[in-house]
């Protein structure tokens, strides 16, 4: 085994995870929100892209943006649909509705992509780089460049600047924001627009890393938890560290154990870090 | 009478015919309620009261549930049936009881957190500046997280920020409570100042002796109704005020 490459991978599959992970952590962050459809989103954000490309013969830096509209235009309607419950932060029937729109989205999307699976490719995904022993490709780099680049504008959009505030005054106090003048039904919505953007984004990104069926999304909805709740609930910086960390677990995981119990491997872990520190890695000693 | 030439004395806030219904349970059942330009009323009252179901109802919050009809007026014009952040925007301001300052963030942001979004026609908005030189001491922790202040600064803040948003009616909810007396002194004298410059306020206190030396009119709520009101000076001497002053003396 390569040990630095299986660092590098593990460090692709880390910015990937991050990626992925990065809605949910404002979703649940802000809104105390949860959204089980999380996976679907990413599996559609990927076929849009696929099909875009593919099919319409878009340029892949077009097909992208037109998949993070999709996704805003889902997250706002299941927000939209949501709110009351959002709003009364009912969590039991939010986490149905999510799960359910998930099954609707992915039979929606096997009706209109069909179910067989398809190779997302773009023009960075068949481009390799090789230094040496290493091996990786232009897709890979432009995952962690996108990872860093969206985490870097996510944390200044929150500190500095007043959409950012609204979003803080909701995620610490919706009530008192209220009192506050802010109209948390719109800090909601845009929340839901946020997730469905970035979720869409990471599939345009993170899709063509592997071969893309209708049927995914379950794996991609668990690594997100783990991610989120071993960063620290809401706190973007420990997603971010949380997303990194998990790649590298599960790369050097997979090599050096057996690839085929990563995902309990890493819920291990979660349960673990849970009891010795509940807050998450992220959180700070009281 | 109608509610047009009420407003031509100066009434800014009015609320009549007031219900709030918790469960089966009436919290409140107000005929009438009144605050007008540059007027400070007081609402005192026991514990359970419903003093704070007042304001809230008013502001058309609560933390809970509650079942409110009745109508509310903000310078003759029907707010019933506002949501509480565009009553806010409105300029009824409700400074809430316990929990009233974002505390993960700076002091700074929450006074500027919707700064400059109002448009107030015809009302003054503080900005932070003018804030500032209102609680001088808000100035030194400006960089501090609300929850490192104390409860006097978290008064000043909250009052703060109501202040820019350019208030009309500005409700407090036990601004005094836990406060040194030194402290209640000076938010409370603050209130005249405020007062002085047009604003309305209701003050909900359950100290009242601090209450009745700023305030120019009292209203005494039991179990959800009116049952004493009028001036200061009238009811310094009136027995009901005074077994509600020495309730507090125990509360």
């Amino acid at each position: 085994m390569n040990l630095t490459q299986q660092l590098v991978n593990g460090l692709v599959l880390g910015h990937a995870y991050a990626l992925v992970a990065i809605g949910w952590t404002v979703l649940l962050g802000v809104a105390r929100l949860v959204n089980f459809g999380h996976g679907q989103m990413y599996m559609v954000g990927a076929f849009v892209t696929w099909f875009a490309i593919a099919q319409l013969g878009l340029p892949y830096l077009v097909s992208i943006p037109l998949a993070m509209l999709v996704g805003i235009l889902i997250g706002l309607l299941v927000q939209r649909i949501m709110l009351q419950a959002t709003i009364e932060q009912n969590l039991v029937s939010i986490m149905i509705m999510t799960l359910g729109m998930g099954y609707v989205l992915h039979g929606a999307a096997a009706l209109i992509f069909g179910s067989t699976g398809q190779i997302l490719e773009t023009p960075l995904s068949s481009k390799d780089i090789t230094l040496g022993d290493l091996w990786l490709t232009w897709q890979d780099v432009a995952i962690v460049l996108v990872a860093i680049v969206e985490f870097i504008i996510l944390k200044r959009l929150l500190d500095r600047t007043r959409i950012g505030r609204l979003v803080r005054m909701v995620a610490e106090d919706p009530k008192l924001a209220e009192l506050a003048g802010v109209n948390i039904r719109n800090v909601y919505l845009g929340v839901f627009a946020f997730e469905g953007a970035a979720v869409a984004l990471a599939g345009a990104m993170v899709g063509p890393r592997t071969p893309i069926l209708t049927s995914m999304g379950f794996e991609e909805v668990i690594m997100t938890f783990v991610v989120v709740v071993l960063g620290g609930i809401g706190s973007v910086l420990g997603s971010y560290l949380a997303g990194i960390a998990l790649g590298l677990f599960t790369a050097l995981f997979g090599a050096l154990i057996s690839p085929a119990y990563t995902t309990a491997a890493a819920f291990l872990v979660l349960i673990a870090v849970l009891v010795l520190r509940p807050g998450g890695l992220a959180a700070r000693a009281h | 009478m109608n509610s047009a030439t009420r407003s031509g004395q100066g009434i800014t806030l009015e609320a009549s015919d007031l219900k709030v219904l918790y469960g089966g349970n009436t919290a409140l059942n107000l005929d009438r309620i009144e605050v007008r330009e540059g007027e400070v009323v007081g609402v005192v009252g026991a514990n359970g009261a419903g003093k704070s179901t007042l304001v809230n109802a008013l502001a058309g919050w609560s933390r809970g549930a509650p079942k409110v009809s009745g109508q509310v007026r903000l310078d003759g014009r029907d707010i019933s049936r506002m949501p509480a952040h565009e009553r806010a925007r409105g300029g009824l301001l409700l400074v809430p009881e316990g929990k009233l300052i974002f505390g993960q963030m700076t002091v700074d942001e929450n006074l500027s957190a919707l700064a400059g979004t109002v448009a107030a026609s015809g009302r003054r908005v503080y900005d932070q500046q003018a804030v500032f030189e209102l609680f001088p001491r808000l100035l030194e922790r400006r960089n501090h997280l609300g929850s490192q202040l104390s409860g006097g600064e978290r008064q000043m803040l909250g009052i703060g920020r109501a202040l820019m948003l350019g208030p009309r009616v500005l409700m407090l909810d036990e601004p005094s409570i836990g406060l040194a007396p030194r402290l209640v002194s000076t938010v409370l004298q603050t209130m005249r100042t405020l007062a002085s410059t047009g604003l309305s306020i209701l003050l909900v206190e359950q100290n009242v002796a601090a209450a009745i030396d700023v305030v120019d009119r009292l209203v005494l709520l039991e179990r959800g109704r009116i049952v004493a009101q009028g001036t200061a000076e009238q009811m310094r001497g009136d027995p009901r005020i005074a077994q509600a002053y020495l309730g507090s003396h125990h509360g």
